[in-house]
């Protein structure tokens, strides 16, 4: 399967991102907008913070923007001097991930100027930047995606993405998942899980890991071994996809930036398969002042309770 | 008299309860004289709203053979809502922990009240025999005593990524 995706649109949608940057700027609207620039390499993206409207020509989308450039607006956030509104490029997935933090009181609607961007999926790795768009090299996540349009933005380019009808991997894995026994996931999980390193980049690249101090980093007591080997690892990831669940945005970001290849969103998109059967809740459609597990209905299943 | 049988395994179960009701029941039974196996080490918290799923996680790794998680019935929480929270909490917590692999008979939930200490009893035998029928807890143990981490390129993908290096 390699078939090509449309990414023809990225090119006018680079000149809209440009202009709209220039004008919120030049007029004062935002102090700053938080976007993707060319990288070294040829093809490649990075994220980049402007301050002058001369630079907004820097500005660029293709399909190597893979970033989620929600995180720069938590954990960074104290180092951004207040001086105004902030704008922000957001592919749809991101957006989401913004919508859980207005809801979680992280973020205000209104301290942000949204530039949305249709998107029709990003690459899966950025390795090879250069790379053509196709079913092979599309990010999972894209395969799955229902945001290719963000919606209530404040400025999002004309433009319709071409969006292309993808078998979807993660549902196909947690199924595969889910028909094993118990005995086989864990020897699949503890496989995966050996593998980790606890270089945190999971929790680094996380919009919704901002704890000032993570519970995985206390000593006194110690909840979670720091170690890499494998009983704090398993723990690691247990922990992070319970803090998760119901909160995640899907992002994958956890997923792309781990150096050992963990399949990290397969448990983050368990957790919310689990919670939209068990609550009928979606992380990031709208801004929701409480998830799923920080509220409770007197009528909640309790079979499994004695 | 009580005819004492003699196990080769005998399970190990930590109960984590709510101070205002499971703790109370357990404490009734103790009064009221009824026998209930000595497996069961009692953890006592202020509501069952303050057991954080890592509770759990960290009675496995500490050699846990079953877990029971108790406290007020729905409608009883001295804090009005902790133990609703709980509820959502732990439905998802099992869900998560079925989908690691471990297997969800080790894990009893339950609501007992100051005044049942026949279920209090009831409970603890019932996960106690079951624990005893399933055997050790191995899974967690085996990952303590794995080694440091070793590097070794021991799946296909990671021998393909070091391979095109």
């Amino acid at each position: 399967m390699t078939n090509t995706i449309d990414t023809s649109i990225y090119a006018a949608i680079t000149e809209a991102i440009q202009g709209e940057a220039r004008r919120i700027l030049s007029e004062g609207h935002v102090s700053a907008v938080v976007g993707y620039a060319a990288a070294r390499r040829k093809g490649s993206a990075q994220p980049v913070v402007i301050t002058d409207a001369v630079r907004a020509e820097e500005l660029i989308f293709s399909a190597a923007c893979v970033n989620n450039l929600a995180v720069y607006l938590t954990k960074a956030k104290k180092e951004i001097p207040k001086t105004g509104k902030i704008g922000i490029v957001v592919k749809g997935c991101d957006l989401k991930a913004l919508v859980g933090l207005m809801g979680e009181s992280q973020l205000k609607r209104e301290e942000l100027y949204l530039i949305g961007v249709p998107c029709a999926g990003v690459l899966a790795s950025t390795a090879q930047p250069a790379q053509e768009l196709t079913g092979d090299t599309i990010a999972p996540k894209c395969r799955e995606c229902d945001a290719h349009l963000p919606q209530e933005c404040d400025f999002v380019p004309d433009r319709q993405p071409a969006t292309p009808e993808l078998a979807g991997k993660y549902r196909a894995e947690i199924a595969r998942l889910e028909a094993m026994t118990p005995a086989e996931r864990w020897a699949y999980w503890k496989e995966q899980f050996k593998k980790c390193i606890k270089c945190y980049a999971c929790r680094q690249v996380c919009p919704f890991c901002f704890c000032e101090q993570c519970l995985c980093d206390r000593n006194k007591p110690q909840m979670v071994e720091t170690t890499p080997r494998p009983a704090g690892n398993t723990a690691w990831h247990i922990v992070r996809a319970m803090h998760l669940a119901g909160r995640c945005a899907g992002c994958a970001e956890c997923e792309r930036v781990c150096p050992m290849d963990i399949p990290l969103n397969l448990l983050n998109r368990k957790m919310a398969k689990e919670l939209k059967e068990l609550y009928d809740y979606e992380a990031g459609f709208q801004v929701r002042e409480k998830g799923p597990l920080a509220m409770y209905d007197e009528k909640d299943d309790q079979s499994f309770i004695k | 008299m009580h005819h004492k049988e003699k196990h080769a395994f005998e399970p190990k179960i930590i109960a984590f309860v709510c101070t205002w009701c499971t703790y109370a029941g357990a404490d009734l039974a103790g009064t009221s004289r009824l026998q209930y196996p000595a497996n069961v080490r009692v953890l006592k918290f202020p509501c069952t709203g303050r057991i954080d799923p890592v509770f759990i996680l960290k009675a496995f790794q500490q050699g846990a053979d079953g877990v029971l998680v108790s406290g007020c019935h729905p409608g009883d929480c001295h804090y009005i809502a902790g133990n609703f929270h709980a509820r959502r909490r732990f439905a998802a917590f099992r869900k998560l922990l079925e989908f690691v692999g471990v297997d969800l008979g080790r894990l009893q939930f339950s609501w007992v009240s100051a005044a049942e200490g026949g279920k209090w009893v009831e409970m603890v035998t019932d996960l106690t025999e079951r624990v005893r029928g399933m055997g050790p807890m191995q899974e967690f143990k085996e990952l303590a005593l794995e080694e440091q981490w070793s590097g070794a390129i021991d799946t296909p993908e990671l021998q393909e990524a070091y391979d095109s290096i």
